[in-house]
Order: C-alpha cells, then sequence, then structure tokens
C-alpha cells in the first residue's frame, strides 16, 4: 500500500513524464545524433561513415561558412540593438496617459499577428527598385536605392524588417515592465524636484534593467534562429552577404544531402544558442519564490 | 492647479503624434499588401503607389485559389496548426501543474531538463530530427508536420510561473475535501489560468502557422504541404500575379487576426507573463 503522501508525488511525477519523455526523443535524442553525425559523412543512402574531425576542419576552411558565421553573429547583434531601443521608445512614448494610445499599440501589434512568410512577400517588394520604401525616400531627395542587391544594404534592410516585425512585441514587454513601477515613485522623485530626464536616467531606467535585460536576450535567441527571411528576401544573397547558418544547415543537409557536415554546422550554431540560452536561465531562475 | 492639467493635457495630445505617424509607418506594409491584393497585376511595378484602387479586382482571391491546391494547403496548414496548439495546451498545462503544485526529488532537474529544451530549437536539430522523423516513418504526413512542435518549453514555463501564483491552500483544500488531484486540475486550477491559456493558445498556433523550415524538410507531397510552401512555389512559378500572391498572404494573416480578435481580453490579463513567449 503506497502512503497518501508517496500517491500526491507520484502524481506530480506523472503530469511531468510525458513532457519529458517527449523531449527526450524530440530534443535531446535528435542533438546527440547530431553530435554524433558531425564526426561521419553521411548521405542517408549508405551508412554513415567515421570521419573524426574532418567535417568541422573543413568547415573552418570553407569560406562560405566563415561568411555565414560572421553574418550570423552581425544580424544577431545588429537586430538585437535596434529591436531593443525602438521597442523601449515606443514603449516610453505609449505610456504617457492620453487618448489613442491603446488604439495605436494595437495598430502596431499587427507586424506580429502577420504570417512570417507574408511579412517576407511584402517587404520583398516594398524593397524593389521602384518599391514604397524607396517612393518614401523620395521626397527626401534620396536616388534609386537597390536595397536587396547591393551587398552592403541587404543586410541593413533585413535587420529593418526584423525590427519592424519584433519591435511592437517587445514593446509590450517593456509596457509590462513600465506598468510595475509603482507611481508612488514618480510623485516622490516630482516632489523632489527631479525633471523627467533625470526620472527617466535614475529612476525609469534602473527599475526597467531587468526586463531589458529579458528582452535582449530573448530577442538575440530569436535572431539566432533567423532563416526565413534572407532564405525568402534575399536568397542568402547578394553574393553570400546575407546567408546564415541556419541556411547552410538546410542547404548542407537538405539540397547536396551532406547531412554529416550539415551537423557539424548545427553543433557550431548550437554552440551560440547555449552561450545565449545559460544567460536567459540565470535570469529566469533568478530570485524566484517558492510559493507551492 | 488647473493651468496645469490643461498644459499635461496639451502635452499628452501633441505627445500623441509623432506616435500616430509611427504607427502608420508600422501598418503601412500591412495596408499596402491588403490594398494590393486588389490591384490590378501590371500596377505592381509603377513608379508611385496606388492607395485605392482606380479599379478594384476582388476576382484576384478566387483566382489565386483556383491557380493551386490553396484550399488544400490552408487545411493542412489548419489541421496541423490546431494539433500543436492543442498539443501545447494539454501537456504544457498538465507538466506546469505538475513542476508548480507538486514537491518530489527531482523536480528542480525537470524544470532544468525541460528549460535547457530553449537552446535545441528545430533549426539547430534539423537534421537529426528529419531522421528521427523518417524512422518513425512519419515523413509525408500530419504527425510528420506536428510532431517536433507538440511541446515547447517556453508554454510549461508559462504555466508553471502562472501556477505558482495560485495559493496551494486551494489544492490542499480540496484533497481535504476528497477531490482528486484531476479534478482539482480541471475544476480549480485551470480557470484560474486562462489568461495564461490564452497566450499559449494564440502563440502556439501562430508559430505552427508560420512554420516553413520545417515542413520544407518533412513533406514531398502535394496532399500534405502547408500554404507557406505552396505560397512561396505560387510565387516561383512564371506567370502567376504577385497580386494574387498578396491575397493568399492576406488570407494567410486572417484566421491569427481572428484569433488574437478572439483571446483580445484573456491577452491583456496574460500579457506581463507573455513576457515568457517568444
Amino acid at each position: 500500500m503506497i502512503s497518501y503522501r508517496w500517491r500526491i508525488r507520484l502524481w506530480g511525477m506523472a503530469f511531468v513524464a510525458p513532457t519529458i519523455a517527449y523531449f527526450l526523443v524530440f530534443k535531446y535524442g535528435p542533438m546527440l545524433w547530431a553530435m554524433g553525425l558531425s564526426f561521419t559523412s553521411y548521405d542517408m543512402m549508405k551508412p554513415p561513415r567515421w570521419v573524426g574531425l574532418e567535417n568541422y576542419a573543413s568547415i573552418v576552411r570553407d569560406p562560405i561558412f566563415r561568411a555565414a558565421l560572421l553574418n550570423t553573429l552581425v544580424y544577431i547583434a545588429g537586430s538585437t540593438v535596434f529591436i531593443t531601443l525602438m521597442a523601449l521608445g515606443l514603449a516610453l512614448a505609449i505610456n504617457t496617459r492620453g487618448r489613442g494610445r491603446r488604439v495605436c499599440m494595437s495598430g502596431m501589434f499587427l507586424t506580429n499577428i502577420m504570417p512570417i512568410l507574408a511579412v517576407c512577400l511584402v517587404w520583398r517588394f516594398l524593397f524593389h527598385p521602384h518599391g514604397l520604401v524607396n517612393q518614401l525616400l523620395r521626397p527626401l531627395g534620396f536616388g534609386r536605392i537597390d536595397w536587396l542587391t547591393d551587398s552592403t544594404l541587404a543586410m541593413p534592410a533585413i535587420i529593418l524588417v526584423t525590427v519592424w516585425r519584433f519591435a511592437p512585441y517587445f514593446m509590450v514587454v517593456f509596457l509590462a515592465g513600465l506598468l510595475a513601477i509603482p507611481p508612488e515613485y514618480y510623485e516622490a522623485a516630482e516632489i523632489d524636484g527631479a525633471d523627467v530626464l533625470r526620472r527617466f536616467r535614475h529612476l525609469t531606467l534602473p527599475l526597467l534593467m531587468p526586463v531589458t535585460f529579458f528582452v535582449v536576450v530573448v530577442a538575440a535567441l530569436l535572431s539566432a534562429r533567423i532563416f526565413l527571411m534572407p532564405y525568402i528576401i534575399t536568397g542568402g544573397g547578394p553574393g553570400n552577404a546575407t546567408r546564415v547558418l541556419s541556411m547552410l544547415i538546410y542547404e548542407t543537409g537538405f539540397s547536396y544531402m551532406k547531412m554529416g557536415r550539415a551537423a557539424a554546422i548545427s553543433v557550431v550554431l548550437f554552440a551560440i544558442v547555449m552561450v545565449l540560452t545559460v544567460v536567459q536561465m540565470k535570469l529566469f531562475t533568478r530570485g524566484e519564490e517558492d510559493y507551492a | 492647479m488647473r493651468r496645469r492639467a490643461a498644459v499635461s493635457a496639451a502635452l499628452a495630445w501633441t505627445g500623441l503624434l509623432p506616435l500616430a505617424v509611427l504607427t502608420f509607418l508600422f501598418m503601412l506594409p500591412i495596408v499596402w499588401m491588403t490594398t494590393t491584393s486588389f490591384q490590378a497585376g501590371e500596377k505592381m511595378f509603377q513608379l508611385t503607389t496606388e492607395w485605392i484602387p482606380s479599379v478594384w479586382h476582388p476576382e484576384n482571391y478566387p483566382n489565386a485559389l483556383s491557380r493551386s491546391a490553396f484550399p488544400r494547403f490552408f487545411l493542412n496548414s489548419a489541421i496541423v496548426s490546431a494539433s500543436v496548439m492543442l498539443g501545447n495546451l494539454i501537456f504544457c498545462t498538465l507538466a506546469g501543474y505538475g513542476l508548480a503544485k507538486y514537491r518530489f526529488r527531482g523536480d528542480r532537474l525537470l524544470l532544468l531538463v525541460i528549460l535547457s529544451t530553449l537552446m535545441l530549437p528545430l533549426e539547430v536539430t534539423l537534421v537529426p530530427t528529419f531522421l528521427v522523423i523518417h524512422t518513425l516513418g512519419w515523413v509525408d504526413s500530419y504527425q510528420g508536420l506536428a510532431g517536433p512542435l507538440l511541446i515547447d518549453a517556453f508554454g510549461v514555463f508559462l504555466m508553471r510561473q502562472f501556477m505558482l501564483k495560485i495559493p496551494s491552500d486551494y489544492v490542499e483544500a480540496a484533497r481535504i475535501d476528497g477531490a482528486g488531484e484531476l479534478r482539482i486540475l480541471w475544476s480549480i486550477i485551470i480557470p484560474q489560468c486562462r489568461a495564461a491559456l490564452a497566450v499559449l493558445a494564440l502563440f502556439s498556433f501562430r508559430d505552427s502557422w508560420d512554420q516553413f523550415l520545417w515542413p520544407l524538410v518533412v513533406v514531398s507531397r502535394d496532399e500534405f504541404r502547408t500554404y507557406p510552401l505552396g505560397l512561396v512555389r505560387f510565387g516561383d512559378d512564371y506567370g502567376n500575379p504577385p497580386t494574387e500572391q498578396m491575397a493568399i498572404a492576406v488570407l494567410a494573416t486572417i484566421p491569427i487576426f481572428l484569433l488574437f480578435l478572439l483571446l483580445q481580453r484573456a491577452l491583456r490579463k496574460g500579457f506581463d507573463l507573455s513576457a515568457l513567449k517568444g
């Protein structure tokens, strides 16, 4: 006969068990498989052949891999910085009392509701030499700008689309953070004669630090996984200017059927994501109280 | 005091102007997509955008739908996304509850095991996940499409955090009254988690509805193609007007938009926690 307390404990374990089993099959198993595969040559026709570190040695020598690695890092840095700044700016602008703000918020949030593929297709047209972006810039004195075929502009263009897509979402996150600051703090600061700038610098900003940190890490994590935007908007071009690691994994594994080599690239992307995630988990579990 | 109120009211209104301009700019691509979907094909690459079509072409919609198997592609996407949403609602709730309201040896470790899967997004495990699905014989099937998306660690964490805020006394009291564990979950915990469930439903549906890379890898037969694959191929095929591509893009936006409207009230409450969901 199992005791009452044990019976309850077993229920708890039973609730978690399906999820754990699922992750073993669909996350941990595959990752171990990828690590093993990365030391082999495998095309799904013949059984995997052990090649040691050959895949790693050859990707490091490969200029396309190096370009993709650099592009991924540049993209992560660029989109994270601009998403965070834009989202914070929008949240501060919306967080003042007044009419019409909720409408603005819902309107902007629509960018997050549009299917990502629709976003990519629309922006590919908007960046066309005759497209809307150049039309809007023309009155400001700009001539024809070849956004997607100029290798210095293609990456900024994709970062712009990323900011457009994600900044309104993170704006909502920042807003939640702003609303959590007790209004008494501001009243006290006002009585002490602190002006708007000082209140922002010494009150809002420090109290918003945890949220900012969260936004930075999650945005970076999202950016590390980017695939569709360069795949659709530029096709990785011009040249390799916007080719990122996830695209390289797909092409290497499924266009060229070099599964071992693709697994090695996956391990590199994994290393990037791991660093970002470890930071995030530190944040998640910091100062957590137990209610149970 | 009254003058000060008037000044701050004026400030509130003038502050709205740049915000309204920004909102307008953010919404412009969406407006462009919608208006273009009603435009004549040859108007696409003119030097100025015709915001209100001189001649409306609503027939772009039926034309686009009939040119390719889009009704089927949309149906496939809907089946897969609904399954993914359901899977997340069920399993994230169960796991979140188990981790929030039960204490057992290793519960912290299990949370860590679950959260660590955030390091293993599908983009990273693409090749071996395909091999797993291949081994299971699920290539070209709904199971294959939905399988790798069925549970998301963010969802588990979201539910756990939300449930931690529910006082454990409720659970204890119900146990004393003789309620079973499942009964407690169903009639005490879940009704208090509506906001979190709304966030989870919207984002898990959208994530699956947006999936491109995974279907690209796991599907090769038309009957299991989802709408993003169909839409990209539709654009690649010579002679299909981009206006009709935009029509499909508008149609693809509608389900998520409706889901968003439907859940909006609950979402607003859940949004301080939505910070947890990408």
